[in-house]
């Protein structure tokens, strides 16, 4: 029908894309940034809003069971993009396109896919206390083994209430359960993890929080696929310009504050530096510290925000440049930039990669969810480095 | 009590009413998407808005695992319909579809209505990051409400009525936002809370995934947004009868004297989404409280004191 | 003189039917899907539906007491030309004595809930 490719043919330019970064894929994913930007196609945050789903890098078997999981929850039409490296990213994404406007595949997708969600038998958890850092490799191996039982064909999503009891856990989810406050109120405590895939998110690390309301009371924290990593291959960040990898990270940072126009200038700037043309990026730095400096209601919004002093860092093992709050982590990061761009530092300065991630629930406890997000964007974290301090903890 | 100048327009005028609505609605989604284009470093982006609708025509409809369905819904249509009944009370030049006795008290009344229209997208979901997006629009809707009530008083004391068409006849000669400027911002910050939009956007934050938008998808998601605009383009467009003199101006007739000055104010409050970081609810409560409503309040007394000294 | 808000209502009404008409038209397929909850690819070890823990109880009840007031604002816009200063003088000694509470609401952190 002429109609309906048409209005395919209009839908692609404003495409929405869920993008995965497989830890260690960080150039990969800046790659797939620019190509998207260029094409008019935006990130959507959430798999709801998502036409196709990049896959930078491949992922290891924990992430692949959430991609899989992603994978179920986007509406359709959709389209699976796996990008091995970035110099596939321009093909996997004209792939994606065309693959986009083919209806008919669509619609016999829409025809077969399951109509429900797969469940796994319910784990009989009323939930054990909290958070059990390490249990949750298991976890995954358990859902695997349930998919293949159940089969994916010819499910009645009804058989669920007949497992864990039809009123504790309707739909074979359990239902809330109270917890003290620290006022000694009984509240529903929910559990949200954050990570892997999660917009402005850095890529691998896994917050598994607590929340009454949105406050955290709890939070424990790992890495996804922790014993998969290999060494820094080439998207890996270390091997990426060091101003760029930390413009990636103030950009997060601003956009989780939303304060888009500086965001954006982020961005370039970070752009500009992994293009290498000396002079633009210098001008793009400058433009970004001078918003950075001037912006009066980004201070007043970052204020305040996961304030460590010199001997909260010395108990946390923290470095140096994260002193103070998160305006002052920003607009130091921001400095440091500027200096190095403009050869007053040190040319290869190692990162902050020793911001153990396992102290980021000690810092983490007690906050509201905005800002449990800024702090942890404003601790500028290096993926892949921090990942391997964990495994070894 | 000053001559009505507005004249009420029979009910089938109500489509005008509703495809004007929609007009500003598409022109504020296609200038936010052209400025953010522009930001970029790119060209173009004016249309993104309309392949945005195709693509979201296009998409499937999803639900959640036990949503609770009918609130959802209810919630998501009902921004559309609400930014709509908002604006049959504004009337366009000398004309109007509804020119109520009360209609400062209607306004309020839809804006009000938003509450629970953001909240119930929120909840109805059964996800968690949706939930803290619909909660949070309820401690922004604590710390923004009182001080627009407020606000919306002022320009009634003026008039001494709660008619739209008497207050714009009050402005003749002299525009209210000169001498209620503080009642104008805390109106515009007003309009910015009850259109989830820009700063006073958390409940639909990055942080949160998109929070309230977070588990929409198809035509569901496209309602929802186009009421977010809609309510914008609301808001501006009261303002204008409010704090603008209404239709007056010279050459151009009333009608379009009206659209222009709404235009003016959505882009305005278009442009600032991206010049101002968001206003995070736990800290806006205390702004709101201890700097809009006691601003707000004296706006009033000032208001009074000059409208009776004047008698 | 309702006449155009039930019009409007009817418009709206079918502006949202129409949206969802053609939707089932266009979309690529017209049934819904039922998905789990976002949760970056993990599944909900609880339904999100639950006693919500908000923090900002007190300033509710602070809200509650002046929104009442509210009440009395409209009506009172509409005749304080024709009262007078003491319609004046009453209303703003009442809002300065809510706004008083407000400011001892505010000391005892009833605005801040982290």
């Amino acid at each position: 029908m002429g109609l309906t490719d048409a209005l395919a043919r209009y839908a692609l330019r404003a495409t929405h894309v869920l993008v995965v970064e497989v830890p260690g894929e960080w150039r990969t994913r800046v790659g797939l940034e620019q190509q998207m930007l260029r094409r008019g196609w935006r990130p959507a945050w959430t798999p709801a809003d998502a036409d196709v789903l990049a896959v930078c890098g491949i992922p290891g078997p924990a992430l692949a069971e959430n991609v899989g999981q992603l994978w179920e929850q986007m509406p359709g039409p959709r389209v699976r993009a796996d990008i091995g490296s970035l110099s596939h990213v321009s093909s996997a994404l004209d792939d994606a396109a065309t693959l986009l406007l083919d209806t008919p595949h669509h619609r016999a997708d829409a025809q077969n896919r399951p109509e429900r969600p797969q469940l796994p038998e319910p784990h009989g958890q009323s939930d054990d206390d909290g958070m059990d850092h390490g249990g949750h490799g298991h976890h995954g191996e358990h859902q695997s083994a349930d998919h293949s039982d159940m089969g994916h064909g010819g499910h009645d999503g009804m058989d669920h209430g007949g497992h864990g009891g039809i009123d504790m856990a309707p739909e074979g989810i359990p239902l809330a359960t109270g917890g003290q406050d620290r006022d000694g109120l009984e509240m529903d405590v929910l559990h949200l993890p954050w990570g892997p895939v999660l917009p402005f998110w850095p890529a691998g690390l896994v917050l598994r929080c607590a929340l009454q309301g949105d406050v955290v009371v709890e939070a424990g924290a790992s890495v996804i696929d922790d014993a998969h990593h290999h060494g820094p291959g080439e998207g890996h960040p270390a091997q990426a310009p060091w101003a760029a990898v930390r413009c990636d990270n103030a950009m997060a940072l601003l956009a989780l504050a939303g304060a888009e126009d500086v965001a954006v200038r982020a961005r370039r700037a970070r752009d500009a530096l992994l293009d290498g043309n000396g002079d633009a990026a210098r001008d793009a730095v400058t433009r970004l510290h001078r918003a950075v400096r001037r912006s009066r209601l980004l201070r007043w919004s970052l204020r305040g925000v996961l304030p460590l002093t010199a001997s909260d860092l010395e108990d946390h093992g923290l470095p140096m440049s994260c002193l103070g709050d998160a305006h002052d982590r920003l607009v130091s990061l921001v400095e440091r930039v500027r200096a190095q761009v403009h050869d007053r530092g040190p040319m290869n300065p190692s990162g902050t990669g020793a911001v153990v991630w396992d102290e980021l629930p000690h810092l983490m406890t007690g906050l509201e969810l905005a800002t449990v997000r800024l702090a942890v964007a404003s601790l500028d974290l290096d993926p892949l480095p921090g990942a391997r301090e964990v495994a070894r903890a | 009590m000053p001559e009505a100048v507005v004249m009420t327009v029979p009910g089938y005028w109500a489509v005008l009413a509703a495809v004007l609505l929609g007009g500003l609605a598409v022109f504020a989604a296609a200038l936010d998407a052209g400025l953010s284009d522009r930001a970029q470093g790119l060209g173009g982006g004016w249309g993104a808005p309309l392949a945005g609708t195709a693509r979201l025509l296009r998409q499937r409809r999803r639900t959640t695992v036990a949503a609770d369905a009918v609130l959802w819904r209810v919630g998501n249509a009902g921004m559309l319909m609400g930014a709509l009944l908002m604006v049959a009370v504004v009337p366009l030049g000398w004309w109007a579809l509804a020119d109520l006795d009360v209609g400062v008290v209607w306004f309020n009344a839809v804006d009000v209505m938003v509450w629970a229209l953001v909240w119930l997208a929120g909840w109805g979901a059964n996800s968690t990051h949706s939930l803290v997006g619909g909660y949070r629009f309820l401690a922004h809707g604590l710390a923004y409400e009182l001080p627009l009530m407020f606000a919306l008083v002022a320009p009634a004391i003026a008039a001494g009525s709660l008619s739209v068409g008497d207050v714009v006849a009050a402005q003749e000669g002299l525009w209210f936002v000169v001498w209620m400027p503080v009642a104008f911002v805390v109106f515009l910050v007003g309009v910015t809370g009850f259109s989830v939009w820009g700063p006073s956007a958390p409940a639909l934050g990055a942080d949160i995934a998109g929070g309230v938008l977070s588990e929409l998808s198809g035509v569901d998601r496209l309602v929802f947004l186009a009421g977010r605009y809609a309510f914008l383009a609301a808001g501006a467009a009261f303002s204008v009868p409010l704090f603008l003199g209404g239709g007056a101006g010279p050459v151009l007739p009333g009608w379009a004297w009206s659209l222009v000055k709404t235009a003016a104010v959505l882009g305005v409050l278009v442009w600032l989404r991206r010049k101002l970081p968001a206003l995070r609810p736990d800290r806006f409560m205390e702004i709101g409280w201890v700097v809009m409503l006691p601003a707000a309040l004296l706006q009033d007394l000032v208001v009074a004191l000059i409208v009776v000294g004047k008698a | 003189m309702y006449s155009g808000l039930v019009s409007m209502a009817l418009v709206a009404m079918l502006v949202v039917v129409f949206l969802y008409a053609l939707h089932r038209r266009t979309a690529v397929a017209a049934r819904l899907i039922v998905s789990l909850p976002f949760q970056s690819g993990w599944i909900p070890n609880e339904h999100a539906l639950s006693r919500f823990h908000v923090r900002w109880y007190l300033a509710s009840l602070v809200f509650l007491a002046f929104d009442v007031e509210m009440l009395f604002m409209y009506p009172w816009a509409v005749v304080v030309l024709e009262k007078g200063a003491s319609a004046v003088a009453e209303m703003f000694l009442f809002l300065g004595a809510l706004l008083v509470a407000v400011l001892w609401a505010w000391r005892e952190g009833a605005f801040r809930w982290v």
